[in-house]
C-alpha cells in the first residue's frame, strides 16, 4: 500500500479517536504536535490502527517511532 | 500475554432490592419508567425496568474483581440495551476476549448479557488495559 494511502488512513482514524475533525497529520507529526495524542489515546490510536491493517506491532518497534511516518513505514513493512 | 484470544468467561448476576435501591439511592434516577409500576404497565412493560447501568457495574464487578489480574484499567466500553430487565431478574454474563494489543497491553472483550429464558437483553464490548 502506498504511504499517501496510509496516511489518508492513519488521519481518519485520528480524527476519529482524538474526535477532532480538524486534525491534520504528515509524516513529521508527533505526539507533541497534537494536542489530543496523549498516553491513553495513544493506545486508542495504536489499537485502532492495528485493527485497521490487520497488523501487530510490539512494544519496542512502538517505542522506536519518532514521527508518523516512522510509524508508516512499520505498517508498510507488515501489511500483507 | 495471560489473556488468549477465544478465551471465555461467564457469571451470574441477581438484580435484587439492594442492587436496585442502592442505584437510585446513588445516582438519584426516580425516572417513572424505573419507579412507578403504572406508569411502566402504560408504557407496554410488565413491571418497573431495571436501570440499564446496573449493568454496566456488573461489568465493572467482573473487570475489576473476577478476572485473573487485578492490574487492570478499564479504556472504554460500548452496550446496546435490546431488552428490558426486571427486579429480581437472573442475569447471565458471557465475555470473550476479542483481541490481544501485546504492544499496548490492551485487551478486549465482547459480552451478552441474557435472562433465564436465553433472551439477549444487552451486549457490546469492552477494552482494559493491563497496567504491569
Amino acid at each position: 500500500m502506498e504511504r499517501i494511502k496510509i496516511l489518508a488512513e492513519i488521519n481518519d482514524i485520528f480524527t476519529d479517536t482524538l474526535d477532532n475533525d480538524d486534525v491534520i497529520i504528515n509524516e513529521d507529526t508527533t505526539a507533541n504536535d497534537v494536542e489530543e495524542w496523549d498516553s491513553l489515546t495513544h493506545i486508542q490510536l495504536v489499537v485502532a490502527i492495528e485493527k485497521k491493517f490487520k497488523v501487530r506491532f510490539t512494544s519496542s518497534e512502538i517505542q522506536s517511532w519518532a514521527n508518523v511516518g516512522e510509524m508508516i513505514t512499520c505498517i508498510q513493512n507488515k501489511a500483507v | 500475554m495471560i489473556f488468549k484470544i477465544g478465551e471465555t468467561f461467564e457469571e451470574f448476576f441477581v438484580i435484587s432490592d439492594e442492587i436496585y435501591s442502592g442505584f437510585i439511592a446513588t445516582f438519584n434516577d426516580r425516572n417513572p419508567l424505573h419507579t412507578n409500576q403504572q406508569f411502566a404497565l402504560a408504557n407496554g412493560f410488565k413491571d418497573v425496568v431495571m436501570h440499564g447501568n446496573i449493568l454496566n457495574g456488573f461489568i465493572s464487578y467482573f473487570i475489576g474483581e473476577k478476572l485473573i489480574t487485578k492490574d487492570v484499567i478499564i479504556h472504554s466500553q460500548e452496550i446496546q440495551f435490546k431488552n428490558p430487565v426486571f427486579l429480581n431478574d437472573t442475569v447471565v454474563f458471557n465475555a470473550e476476549v476479542n483481541g490481544v494489543y501485546e504492544s499496548v497491553n490492551a485487551i478486549e472483550f465482547k459480552f451478552i448479557f441474557k435472562n433465564k429464558l436465553e433472551k439477549v437483553i444487552a451486549k457490546g464490548k469492552f477494552q482494559i488495559g493491563l497496567l504491569k
